[in-house]
């Protein structure tokens, strides 16, 4: 604030850059006088314009310099050491380069005042803060309070309160609610801090001890209005987190027994499932059913998985691979008693886009299934039904996600493709 | 037991003299003084006196003697605990009542921890014109009462206490203090796992309380939101709809499987009764429709087997899906009922509880 600074330069006649000549308001009310609109843009230029009004007094002779004058170039900073001008109070006071500071402070706290008016006035200072909403220093000037060990519990409940409240009010429940507790036990009828223990609960979920802070609240004041209202909220709070507990547990079981029918559906049809090797060694142990019924979850990105019907039927999501264009289809429900035939059919009705050479015909197809452990390839009849392919003794279904590649027939691709590889065909 | 029945019937024997008697019983007394050291052996006689009947009448008859045992009684020493039982015996008869009352501000202090005391208390409201003086008694609020019920293990004793004071309306006031925390404890109380005779004095209070209307907006408000309290008991695991559970209040969605519907059937019963009465105002039956009430009382008239719960639970179905009284007698509980329906209803009641010990008769035979 430069416009403050020139005013100060005024006010402060006779250059004793201590607070003892001017009045308490100076400051603020030289401060306030200035700041107008476009104060702040005469930051570069107001040191220039005391120039010229000192340039103006021709012929005077230069103007003395005042000892302990501010200098020209680091009048701001200096300045602001001053404890009057000063912007912020200093979190560590350094009595070596910041001499008047530390006297006020000793001044203010002088170590021969008792640690119950020492701590009175931190908790005084923390309440300024308080005002000011700067609840970090708030929370410094109650810790500082409670260090004087005033040995008045009604002084220290009230500064682990406020300190409480300030803790709240930076987030910091946790820290909160033992300012409080440590409150409640020193006055046990302190209701600000009952007040804000069951605040702190609530905020932290806990409805079931925020409800029981309301009631000792109300044991004392069974009018409190916000202990009343509170109390209100939490139980209904409380009884829906009781609730969704409830329904996550009735989901989940329910989730499980319907995985366990599918898992059972799967192993009647003598399906084999394999999943990817887990990381967790743990899980492989859990036994195969676990893991099979996992490996649903990975199932495919579209999040298609196997389904049971009503009628007892299962539905696979299927991948075709098109090894020659790199292309995929995915189809997310193939019932398993539909034959590959009738998805083709459907699939090529149109040539896709790809097949420049127009080869992809439904009844120009071939198809495949991979056993990757030997490394052997099975030719699929198109004619067979998705269940018939499944219960193939070296299908796997890998990933919950049965896999088809598809041919032309006869393509010199394929044959490129099936070189090294043993080919069971039809 | 046994020993103690022997040695009553051998005391009434060799007391058949009325005057012998009422002297040993005066020994007796002296010897019950809390300083006496033979006073935790003489609670122990006056215990076996009071297991019989003409002992408990001999007791009831001597002032002087219970006075003693409720001394002893309100004392922290050995004696108290068979004073106490000794008393719980003879304040069943009436003749005690009058003898006792005055006593009743000394064991007051004890009804938190001790279900004797509770017993004693218990046993003197049961007349519903003792039941005032004994809450006069309590002092005002009846402060030890409350302090009781809000103990966090009540005796079980209470139940039948709570049920007795709030037949009258001195008893009502008390529970219905204005803070709530009476009535708070008594819909917490309806669902206590471990005493059946806790629930059914907490059930029995709050049907009782609502035998006045006046208190229904009350305990229907979302403050004490009474509702899900008294239907929780009455609801059983069953799945329902997704759509129907989003329709009852949340502390019924959603009960898992190993959740029980109450088991007596006489709460049960009475639950189903507090229901009907908050079912007599408008606004109640708006409550009770709105919080799907009906689909826990569906669900428990395919469960239940006792006839007259189920009886109860059709009456209440009938109200609730049945068509609004017109606008005259939207309060069922301020309908003056001219006294020749009021007979012929009678008579129908009496007609339906007859069919139904005959269904009864014909399905044990």
């Amino acid at each position: 604030m430069p416009g403050r600074c020139r005013d100060c330069s005024d006010a402060g006649a006779g250059g004793v850059p201590g607070l003892i000549g001017s009045s308490g308001a100076g400051p603020e009310a030289a401060g306030r006088s200035q700041a107008g609109p476009g104060g702040s843009r005469r930051s570069s230029g107001s040191m220039a314009e005391a120039h010229t009004e000192q340039d103006g007094v021709s012929g005077a002779p230069a103007a003395p310099r005042y000892r302990a004058a501010l200098h020209p170039d680091t009048w701001e900073q200096e300045l602001e050491a001053i404890p009057m001008f000063m912007k912020r109070c200093p979190a560590e006071i350094d009595a070596e380069r910041q001499p008047e500071l530390a006297c006020l402070q000793s001044l203010l706290f002088d170590e021969e005042r008792s640690p119950a008016e020492l701590a009175g006035m931190y908790k005084n200072e923390g309440n300024e803060y308080f005002k000011e909403k700067d609840y970090g220093r708030a929370v410094a000037a109650y810790s500082e309070g409670l260090r004087r060990r005033c040995g008045d519990a009604g002084l220290d409940a009230v500064l682990l309160t406020n300190r409480a409240a300030a803790h709240f009010h930076l987030g910091n429940y946790r820290s909160a609610l033992n300012d409080a507790i440590q409150a409640k036990k020193l006055k046990p009828t302190h209701l600000k801090a009952i007040i804000r223990g069951a605040l702190c609960h609530m905020e932290l979920k806990n409805f079931v001890e925020a409800i029981a802070w309301c009631e000792e609240g109300l044991q004392i004041d069974s009018e409190e209005k916000k202990l009343v209202e509170m109390r209100a909220k939490a139980d209904k709070l409380k009884r829906v987190q009781e609730r969704d507990a409830r329904k996550a547990k009735v989901m989940e079981s329910k989730e499980q027994c319907q995985k366990e029918i599918l898992l059972a559906a799967i192993k009647e049809r003598n399906i084999k499932l394999v999943l990817e090797p887990s990381d967790e060694e743990e899980e492989v142990s859990d036994g195969l059913a676990e893991l099979s019924l996992d490996g649903f979850h990975s199932g495919s990105a579209t999040g298609a998985k196997v389904h049971l019907d009503a009628d007892g039927n299962l539905s696979w999501p299927v991948l075709f691979l098109y090894p020659e264009h790199e292309q995929t289809d995915f189809t997310v429900a193939f019932h398993e008693n539909s034959r590959f035939i009738d998805h083709l059919m459907v699939m090529f009705a149109e040539l896709p886009p790809w097949d420049l050479e127009k080869k992809y015909l439904p009844n120009n197809l071939e198809l495949y299934f991979e056993d990757e452990e030997r490394e052997e390839m099975y030719e699929v009849n198109p004619e067979h039904t998705l269940l018939q392919v499944l219960q193939h003794k070296r299908y796997f279904v890998k990933a919950g996600t049965p896999t088809v590649l598809v041919f032309a027939k006869r393509s010199p691709f394929s044959k490129k493709y099936f070189s090294g590889k043993k080919v069971h065909r039809l | 037991m046994a020993a103690d029945a022997k040695e009553a019937a051998a005391m009434e024997e060799a007391d058949s003299d009325d005057a012998a008697a009422s002297a040993a019983l005066s020994e007796l007394t002296a010897l019950l003084s809390p300083s006496s050291p033979a006073a935790p052996g003489a609670a122990e006689a006056a215990l076996a006196l009071s297991g019989s009947a003409s002992g408990r009448a001999l007791l009831a008859g001597h002032p002087a003697a219970l006075a003693a045992l409720c001394g002893l009684a309100a004392s922290a020493s050995r004696g108290s605990q068979p004073a106490l039982a000794a008393l719980v015996n003879a304040s069943s008869e009436p003749a005690a009542l009058e003898p006792l009352l005055p006593a009743v501000p000394s064991l007051a202090e004890l009804l938190p921890s001790s279900g004797a005391a509770c017993g004693v208390l218990a046993n003197l409201s049961r007349d519903e014109a003792a039941a005032p003086r004994v809450l006069r008694a309590l002092g005002p609020g009846a402060g030890p009462l409350l302090r009781a019920l809000s103990a966090e293990r009540p005796p079980e004793e209470l139940g039948a206490l709570l049920c007795n004071i709030s037949r009258v309306r001195e008893g009502r006031a008390a529970l219905l203090e204005p803070s709530g925390r009476a009535l708070r404890r008594l819909l917490a109380l309806v669902g206590s796992p471990n005493s059946a005779s806790l629930r059914r004095g907490a059930v029995g209070a709050l049907r009782n309380c609502c035998f006045q209307h006046e208190n229904h907006e009350r305990l229907l408000s979302p403050e004490l939101d009474a509702l899900p309290l008294l239907l929780l008991p009455l609801a059983g695991p069953e799945e329902l709809p997704e759509e129907e559970m989003e329709q009852l209040p949340v502390d019924l969605q959603y009960l898992p499987p190993e959740h029980r519907r109450e088991e007596e059937p006489e709460i049960r019963k009475m639950l189903l009764e507090t229901l009907m009465l908050l079912a007599a105002t408008k606004a109640g039956r708006q409550q009770l429709r709105r919080r799907g009430s009906y689909l826990v009382l569906r669900e428990l008239h395919g469960w239940e087997r006792h006839p007259e719960v189920l009886g109860a639970c059709q009456k209440l179905i009938q109200v609730l899906i049945g068509d609004e009284p017109e606008a005259a007698m939207q309060n069922l509980l301020e309908v003056t009922i001219p006294p020749e329906l009021q007979r012929r209803l009678a008579q129908m009641d009496t007609e339906e509880e007859e069919q139904r010990r005959k269904e009864q008769m014909e399905t044990a035979a």
